[in-house]
């Protein structure tokens, strides 16, 4: 029989910090600038995808470098870092580039059609958004944004690794066995607390400096209810084997 | 490992992503894939019915990943199990997971158009005929460049992932870039390449895709042919960075030899996120001089 009760008792920690991992993925989402299908054809500012599609993509990456980096620590803020690192970079090129479509195979300068004033540029907005649109493009406050995103998604998934992996490091599972089991856990918690945020967003939303950001305490509430008890059965799994 | 047998197998890497995110994005051109295809959808609706080969399968990071994860999934069988070379296990994996990709293309494209028979949009067979190889054509090339990355990644870098979890995770990646960046470039300028170049889609025209070709009518091969000029290669130049400067952080600065290495090779990821804000910045400046205003401030004039 497994001992679920000793298990978790023994692990309430990680079950605590892969919790906190998930709030922080689902308020990482809340800043990165989505536009969804109306930014593909230049209609609204941000990036043209989904939300959890860019989260999910720039968080996974993360993912990879933070195991790459815990294959050969054991430092886990440098872990964390690494994950943080590793989303940034990607969430920042699939930006520049997107930047490069916009404004050399588009045309359209980049502008928000949220706020007047660019919150930390002081630019113009309103005067640059193309007749018919919401906005396009990414503006500085957008990417500034995206960065922090990816940030905090990155830092959160690899807080969530981190953990799934303490945890079943005691139990004298084979390495390979435990690293693909908290790995797809670790990718699993990731589009749970992905798709939350989404309900928030509901398709586009231009940053922190969106109002529909300050709708963020109802996700991360509900990731901390969903993520709970995603922990709960990840951390029995991992360590009842 | 020796720092530059790292950095030969990091640029294998970036230049196999290169490819990957270049046919990766031209694929969804040609059989109009992911956020694009709305307008594509919408047309018959709003009375154009066009030649184009209409399958969304689903957003291109799951369709992607699935496509990945399949080829990573029987390629790791076929050298785990048969201990087949990995040459040949990754292009068996590719050559399955394009098939499963054509398998969903064929019944994505009969599974659209035939919902707007109301909108008098036909089913054309010659399209699914013609298109449908290419559109396997370009999955193959795609998955197999994945696979290249991902096994390079577990068998040369000793990532500790499983080979199918890497393959899924940068399918994901692929086609979050391939969204993000070459598809604007189909969907806001070659779909409305009639209205006036340098202003976004005004939701007027929405639907009001353009139908006729360089030579007869559109259909997905001219768009991949247009695309292919810019969209096309400047995914696969994004997502080549996204392989190649992931990777190069820890390449350089390797954690393995302690951890205020580590910590180096984080800053370094910080500094060059650094820069391509300050890169972003200075094109948002140089459009905003170049193309101007489209309105004038109603206070000053």
């Amino acid at each position: 029989m497994i001992d679920i009760a000793g298990i978790l008792m023994e692990n309430i920690s990680y079950v605590l910090l892969i919790t906190l991992g998930g709030m922080l993925i689902s308020f990482s989402v809340h800043f990165v600038p989505v536009g969804g299908a109306p930014a593909a054809m230049a209609q609204a500012t941000g990036i043209g995808t989904g939300t959890v599609q860019l989260a999910a993509g720039a968080g996974l990456t993360g993912l990879v470098t933070a195991g790459t980096v815990m294959q050969v620590s054991d430092n886990p803020p440098l872990i964390i870092a690494a994950g943080a690192v590793g989303a940034m970079i990607m969430i920042s090129v699939t930006m520049i580039v997107g930047t490069w479509v916009y404004v050399y195979g588009v045309g359209v300068p980049p502008a928000s059609a949220k706020v007047k004033y660019d919150p930390i540029t002081k630019d113009r907005q309103d005067l640059y958004v193309s007749q018919g649109t919401e906005g396009h493009g990414l503006p500085t406050v957008s990417y500034v944004s995206g960065v922090i995103g990816g940030l905090l998604g990155g830092g959160g998934g690899a807080l969530v690794y981190y953990s799934l992996m303490s945890a079943g490091m005691d139990t004298g599972m084979a390495m390979a066995n435990l690293v693909g089991l908290a790995s797809i856990f670790a990718v699993g918690i990731f589009f749970v607390n992905a798709v939350i945020p989404s309900y928030n967003i509901g398709g586009t939303i231009e940053g922190f400096h969106d109002p529909k950001f300050k709708k963020w305490p109802k996700a991360v509430f509900s990731s901390l209810i969903a993520t709970f008890m995603c922990a709960l059965v990840a951390v029995l799994t991992i360590g009842g084997l | 490992m020796e720092p530059l047998i790292g950095m030969g197998v990091l640029a294998l890497m970036g230049a196999a992503a290169t490819v990957a995110g270049a046919s990766e994005d031209l694929e969804s051109d040609v059989g109009s894939q992911s956020n694009p295809n709305s307008q594509v959808q919408l047309a018959p609706q709003m009375m154009y019915p066009h030649r184009i080969y209409n399958k969304a399968i689903s957003g291109e990071p799951p369709s992607n990943a699935l496509m990945c994860a399949v080829g990573g999934t029987v390629a790791t069988v076929l050298m785990s199990a048969y201990n087949m070379s990995p040459v040949f296990a990754i292009a068996m994996g590719a050559l399955l997971a394009a098939i499963v990709h054509g398998t969903y293309s064929v019944t994505a494209f009969f599974g659209r158009p035939t919902s707007q028979k109301r909108f008098k949009q036909p089913v054309y067979l010659d399209i699914l005929w013609s298109h449908t190889p290419v559109i396997m054509g370009y999955s193959y090339i795609t998955t197999f460049c994945i696979l290249v990355i991902s096994y390079l990644m577990v068998a040369v870098l000793g990532h500790p992932f499983p080979l199918p979890l890497l393959a899924f995770i940068w399918g994901i990646a692929i086609g979050a870039v391939g969204s993000s960046t070459g598809d604007v470039h189909y969907g806001a300028e070659r779909e409305f390449q009639s209205v006036e170049f340098g202003a976004g889609l005004n939701a007027a025209n929405s639907g009001n895709i353009v139908r006729k070709g360089e030579s007869g009518l559109r259909n997905g091969f001219d768009n991949s042919w247009f695309c292919a000029k810019f969209g096309g290669p400047v995914t696969g130049i994004a997502f080549g960075m996204v392989v190649f400067l992931s990777g190069w952080v820890t390449t350089v600065f390797d954690p393995a030899r302690g951890d205020a290495i580590g910590w180096l090779s984080v800053i370094a990821g910080a500094l060059l996120v650094l820069i391509m804000i300050l890169w972003n910045r200075k094109i948002e400046v140089a459009a905003r001089a170049a193309y101007g205003p489209y309105k004038e401030d109603e206070v000053a004039a």
